[in-house]
């Protein structure tokens, strides 16, 4: 799932230094996972903003939170409790974050938190990155390591000239992921995968991305474009 | 977040929603044949053996079902235990389908908008060694 | 011959070949390059321009280049993976060729967490076996990357590196092997103070007859006195520098130290000539270009052979 991390307390109260009615908004999906923007979190940073603007009467902080902010009917929820409020803050990932604000293009929107990477759980509060979203999947070829995320240098050839003691030149808890490629696809005599050169990439992840399921193609375009 | 069992509910708040809602839902809840389909669409169900507390119409039935027949005379402790059915049994995942139509991921959603609304938070699979062990009771 | 290159030429005519190193200054002036070139020049066959080497910024290899050229030196145009996409990449190619520039060297690049910008954003749009890959395609088929005929193509002669003691050392002679097969026609290697190491690696490489296809050219670097034997040992990543060595620089006063590790240096040449396999030798006198020309006479490498050209 994604990965995220809270910002600090005071660049979130510089973000919201002019306004007075603050909503802050958590989310139940990937940041709930990882403890940076869930209920528990969302209820957390506003007590600690309103004791900030305690000297404030005219303040008002309060959170919510909802399922998840990368889906509309689950923003929907927040429709009718707007209008009290003059700044938002998500800590939702931020997919999250600027769906709100495409919902609420009126009110401006801070980020609470920041989304690091498409990661595993190696277990609760201890996560690790393992995609780039490269948009172009190789595991099969070298053996379930990604060379784009895992090696520093993304290399498809690798490995480099640097790796020490299996750990990559630029830190020492970070293992080469070639040398572990390596090993792994030796495991399973399959290091033909590697003889070959592999060839330069087309980049598939350059522009914004967009999917529309095969399925439900015909729902959103007819002779133009309709989403 | 640990369940403080003396707290008292915000019955009112918790009546508001139900009834801002009704419309909607006692044609959801009232429209239940028992067809279990909705079963059959369930990957967790699938998973845990077709275990009936996994049905999203169980689910829903003994969660939000639960909180309109009883119209909010309900204690903290009963609410939470309903925790697990919204949160343990169900991703939200969106995939369920029902023949009538019934729109069972809504429920789940307002139940668990219900429930964070009193200070009961998401229950989630933490520790990966049991992930049926529920360490936010 | 596939370049105009004066080093292909001496390769070709079986000489033992000798490259050097020359870094380029952290400013825009260009007597410091003319300064190093002139203690290289006559001393070796073609000299590596640095390119932004350990990510810290330099004056650019293209330009350094240009300016050995200018003061008599056949400059290896060093070009890393972590900076330049593969667009720039062909731009300074066809650039450098344009200025006849005849050798590149293809590398991957410390990454820029080592250097003066941390900060910055890696490229590596292409890797340093790709790119050797893509040189040969502009030079053999006068195409680019993308597809599209070269009006004119660079002919280059084209260079890439190995390290013979990085892990994993079982692939290490698969991998110089995927470079061969990708076009590399030479091979400079990381510097070598563990001889019997290096000679089991290009016995490997050997057997798999490589060094017949590709000249190996393995790096030496003197040691300057026991304080950087000591730091190549226990700081520097892949370097495996022998105790014996250790201990015969510990072994002389600190004034001699430097003299010792000229006397290594040049036993190190000579065992290198007797290697079957070997096309030459790339000195790296990192920051002691000065002694280059002592170490080259005392070596016996002494004059440089002037091949015809063509």
């Amino acid at each position: 799932m994604i990965k995220a991390v809270a910002k600090s307390l005071e660049e979130i109260k510089s973000m919201i230094t002019p306004y007075r009615r603050v909503l802050t908004i958590g989310c139940g999906g990937c940041v709930s996972q990882c403890l940076a923007g869930g209920q528990k979190e969302a209820r957390a940073l506003n007590i600690k903003l309103r004791a900030s603007a305690a000297s404030d009467s005219d303040a008002l902080f309060d959170d919510i939170t909802v399922e998840r902010q990368c889906e509309q009917q689950f923003l929907k929820e927040l429709d009718n409790r707007i209008s009290t409020y003059d700044a938002l803050i998500s800590i939702a990932c931020g997919a999250g974050v600027q769906f709100l604000a495409e919902r609420f293009p009126n009110l401006p929107v801070f980020p609470g938190v920041n989304t690091q990477f498409v990661g595993i759980t190696r277990d609760i509060g201890w996560y690790e990155e393992r995609c780039k979203t490269c948009g172009d999947c190789v595991l099969g070829l070298t053996a379930g390591i990604c060379p784009v995320t895992m090696c520093s240098k993304g290399l498809f050839n690798g490995p480099c000239g640097g790796p020490q003691d299996g750990h990559c030149e630029v830190d020492p808890d970070t293992p080469c992921a070639w040398i572990a490629i390596y090993e792994r696809l030796q495991a399973q005599g399959r290091l033909d995968s590697i003889a070959e050169i592999h060839p330069t990439r087309n980049w598939q992840n350059q522009v914004p991305g967009r999917i529309l399921v095969e399925e439900y193609r015909a729902r959103y375009v007819e002779n133009g474009e309709k989403t | 977040m640990d369940c403080n069992h003396a707290e008292p509910l915000n019955v009112t708040a918790m009546r508001e929603t139900l009834q801002q809602n009704k419309k909607r839902m006692s044609l959801n809840l009232k429209a239940c044949a028992g067809c279990s389909l909705c079963a059959e669409s369930c990957f967790l169900f699938e998973l845990h053996n077709h275990d009936p507390q996994y049905m999203p119409s169980y689910k829903v039935l003994h969660s939000l079902g639960k909180l309109y027949s009883k119209r909010g005379h309900i204690t903290r402790t009963q609410l939470h235990d309903m925790a697990g059915l919204v949160w343990r049994n169900c991703v939200l995942c969106g995939r369920c389908y029902c023949p009538f139509g019934i729109d069972i991921p809504a429920m789940i959603a307002l139940t668990r908008r219900i429930m964070r609304e009193q200070n009961i938070a998401g229950v989630y699979p933490y520790s990966l060694g049991a992930p049926e062990e529920e360490t936010n009771d | 011959m596939k370049s105009e290159s004066r080093l292909e030429t001496i390769l070709r005519c079986g000489h033992f070949a000798l490259t050097g190193e020359l870094g380029p200054p952290r400013g825009a002036d260009p007597d410091a390059v003319r300064k190093k070139a002139a203690h290289l020049k006559g001393m070796v066959d073609a000299v590596n321009i640095t390119d932004n080497q350990t990510a810290v910024v330099r004056m650019s290899s293209l330009g350094a280049c240009l300016i050995a050229k200018q003061e008599g030196l056949e400059p290896i145009y060093q070009m890393v993976c972590r900076d330049r996409n593969r667009i720039a990449m062909q731009s300074d190619i066809l650039g450098a060729a344009a200025l006849g520039i005849n050798n590149l060297l293809c590398l991957s690049g410390d990454h820029q967490k080592f250097g003066d910008h941390p900060g910055c954003k890696k490229v590596f749009d292409i890797d340093s076996i790709q790119l050797v890959s893509m040189m040969k395609t502009m030079r053999d088929e006068a195409r680019f990357q993308g597809g599209e005929e070269i009006t004119v193509p660079p002919k280059m002669f084209i260079g890439a590196a190995a390290n013979p003691f990085a892990e994993p050392h079982a692939f290490r002679v698969q991998r110089l092997a995927k470079k061969v097969a990708a076009g590399a026609d030479f091979i400079q290697t990381q510097c070598v103070y563990n001889m019997e190491r290096f000679r089991a690696w290009l016995d490997q490489a050997r057997d798999m007859g490589l060094t017949e296809n590709v000249h190996i050219l393995p790096g030496i670097t003197p040691l300057k006195s026991l304080g950087m034997a000591r730091y190549m040992k226990n700081n520097v990543p892949g370097m495996d520098v022998p105790d014996e060595l250790i201990k015969r620089m510990q072994g002389v006063e600190k004034k001699d130290q430097a003299r010792e590790g000229i006397a290594i240096c040049c036993e190190q040449i000579q065992q290198m000539q007797e290697m079957k396999g070997l096309a030459g030798i790339h000195l790296m006198a990192i920051e002691w270009e000065h002694r280059v020309p002592e170490i080259v006479t005392q070596a016996g490498l002494l004059p440089r052979p002037e091949p015809e050209q063509g």
